[in-house]
């Protein structure tokens, strides 16, 4: 566990020193990049302000230590899209719970259909089911999802009118339950497609796992004592092919999760994704710098959870640290 | 388990490989004779725009009255170039990095295998978003960006072949007589990881060319260059989806997309089955 940690501490490092080389390294006044094309409407004193503020007049190293003393105090900038200059932090907060409502459950949900559909195969392998449902995640992960939304969103929202087209919630605002349906009907769109393009992943995994684990000396012998076939499935298969299945989801993290941000885009939905892409289009570079940074903290969490939960998966890692 | 049952598999394989076959040659087709194949110059505003199918576009036309069916044809181009380009680069990238992490083992290799995990742990879209905001809207950014990404995963995979090749007889022998490090693994090592680079170049191409039309759609791309992504792109911006023109447009762009990925999908797959020994579906 503490290599782990010290691995997810540079991986951070890396991640905020991104953040910080990449206006830096860039040709032009880094000034720009980081006030945007406001820069030319701040007048003289505000932007001598801002390169005080920011250290641009002095040498790199030291502009580093600046940068990170701001960042220890969780100031991530001024975003600049706002004409009233709203932190970036106070937009980021804004918009991470829709980015958590998404992935959250369509993670949880991918996982689920994945896995059992993943364990449905490896125990059938070669079988005319295994090998259709191997042929239908193979195109499934060919189809770019943003597509999909595309697709959706005139037969499902404009034809059938039974969800919404975009946003997270109707304007105005509902109250109490009518408030929580409307959220749910915003949702279904966005997680069907995030399901749909996490499942290939989680079938994938598991299959690959179970099937390992099912050709096991282990698996036969529970067989050969008569077992049924169900609780060796599950109990001796299932509970052995947690560990990897996991392992494997969580390296693909990075992958995946970044996939909300086209999707939140076609759905105009309020995320992180969305804002970013915002973002692009006003070159609001904190803005930009700060949806990275908060992704990689979030993958970052997920990782450190997963490495908590082991523990309680392996009985072998249990003894290590009880 | 028995030879009955794996052979379903083994059809199978064949004939989804044939097809990635097929159409692959027909997509290369397109990107090499676009002229043969496409009415009109996808450059020109041909006609009325926002057009529906008729004789003369049978897919209609785009908001500026560019043929969609020549623009069709004209992305398969910008699409498997940037898709190839980009699996090129990066298996370079990762073959080297795999072999001399393999060969070369301790320090070395526990270094590039962290730096590695590194690349493989962070928000890929993000970033890349980030970085191609910076170095401005462009087909070589776009490149550049993916590769920067794409040689992590083949480089883990060339390297743990490499260790499981290092004992070998020939590699040792080779070692007696004198071989230096270099010749060892651009000779003989190379020459034992050619076959799974060649997948990893299909499938990392594959995966590039659904990257790239990401990318394009969320407008980072070239403007100016014929992409799917940027066709998808302009069918958002300029709200067509929304009516009947996500028929003519978005559908048979976005299955252009999907057949291109999965033919190299299913080649990639196809040779990964023939070059492992024991054939498992």
């Amino acid at each position: 566990m503490p290599r782990r940690l010290l691995e997810f501490g540079i991986v951070f490092l890396l991640a905020i020193s991104i953040n910080f080389f990449l206006p830096r390294l860039m040709p032009g006044d880094p000034l720009k990049l980081i006030a945007g094309n406001a820069a030319p409407q701040l007048g003289e004193e505000r932007v001598k302000a801002l390169r005080a503020q920011y250290g641009l007049d002095k040498p790199l190293h030291q502009q580093y230590v600046i940068y990170l003393k701001q960042l220890a105090r969780g100031d991530l900038g001024t975003s600049f899209r706002y004409s009233g200059g709203k932190s970036v932090v106070e937009v980021l907060s804004e918009n991470f719970r829709w980015t958590l409502l998404l992935v959250g459950i369509s993670l949880t949900l991918a996982l689920l259909i994945g896995s059992a559909l993943g364990i449905w195969s490896a125990t059938r392998r070669g079988s005319a089911l295994d090998l259709s449902l191997l042929s239908s995640v193979y195109i499934l992960r060919s189809i770019p999802p943003f597509w999909l939304a595309m697709l959706f969103i005139p037969i499902f929202a404009i034809q059938l009118k039974l969800f919404p087209s975009g946003d997270s919630y109707s304007i105005p605002r509902l109250d109490g339950w009518e408030n929580v349906k409307d959220v749910v009907r915003h949702a279904v769109m966005p997680i069907t497609i995030l399901t749909l393009a996490y499942v290939p992943t989680a079938y994938s995994v598991m299959r690959a796992a179970m099937h390992g684990i099912m050709e096991s000396d282990y698996i036969r012998t529970a067989r050969a004592k008569g077992a049924p076939r169900s609780w060796v499935v599950y109990k001796h298969g299932l509970s052995n092919a947690l560990l990897p299945v996991l392992t494997s989801f969580m390296l693909d993290l990075g992958q995946l999760l970044g996939g909300v941000t086209v999707i939140e885009t076609v759905f105009n939905y309020r995320g992180i994704g969305n804002m970013m892409f915002e973002a692009v289009k006003a070159r609001d570079y904190p803005l930009l710098q700060g949806g990275f940074l908060l992704f990689t903290v979030t993958i970052l969490i997920l990782n450190i959870i997963t490495e908590m939960i082991y523990p309680y998966l392996d009985p072998r890692l249990r003894r290590g640290t009880a | 388990m028995t030879t009955r049952r794996i052979s379903p598999s083994r059809r199978l394989i064949r004939l989804t490989s044939g097809f990635g076959v097929l159409t692959l040659l027909l997509l290369l087709a397109f990107a090499a004779f676009p002229s043969v194949f496409a009415p009109f110059d996808a450059t020109e505003r041909v006609a009325l725009p926002l057009q529906k199918p008729n004789e003369e576009n049978i897919l209609g036309t785009n908001d500026i009255g560019q043929d969609l069916f020549s623009e069709l044809i004209a992305g398969t181009r910008a699409s498997l170039f940037t898709g190839l380009i980009v699996a090129f680069i990066s298996i370079l990238i990762g073959a080297i990095i795999g072999l001399v992490s393999g060969y070369v083992g301790g320090w070395a290799d526990s270094l590039l295998m962290r730096f590695t995990d590194l690349i493989l742990v962070l928000p890929f879209l993000p970033l890349v978003i980030l970085i191609a905001v910076y170095l401005g809207p462009s087909q070589r950014n776009v490149i550049l960006v993916l590769a920067v990404f794409f040689w992590a995963a083949p480089a883990r995979l060339i390297r743990s072949q490499v260790l499981s090749m290092k004992s070998e007889p020939y590699i040792e022998a080779a070692r007696a007589l004198g071989a230096n490090p270099i010749r060892i693994m651009a000779c003989h090592l190379w020459s034992g990881v050619q076959p799974l680079v060649l997948v990893q170049t299909v499938l990392v191409a594959s995966a590039s060319i659904l990257a790239e039309s990401s990318l394009s759609f969320l407008g980072l791309g070239d403007p100016s260059a014929k992409s799917w992504g940027s066709m998808l792109y302009f069918a958002r911006a300029s709200g067509a989806f929304l009516g009947d023109a996500w028929k003519w447009w978005v559908l048979p762009t976005g299955l252009m997309i999907t057949l291109t990925v999965l033919s190299l999908g299913l080649i990639g797959y196809g040779l990964e089955q023939r070059i492992s020994k024991n054939v498992s579906l």
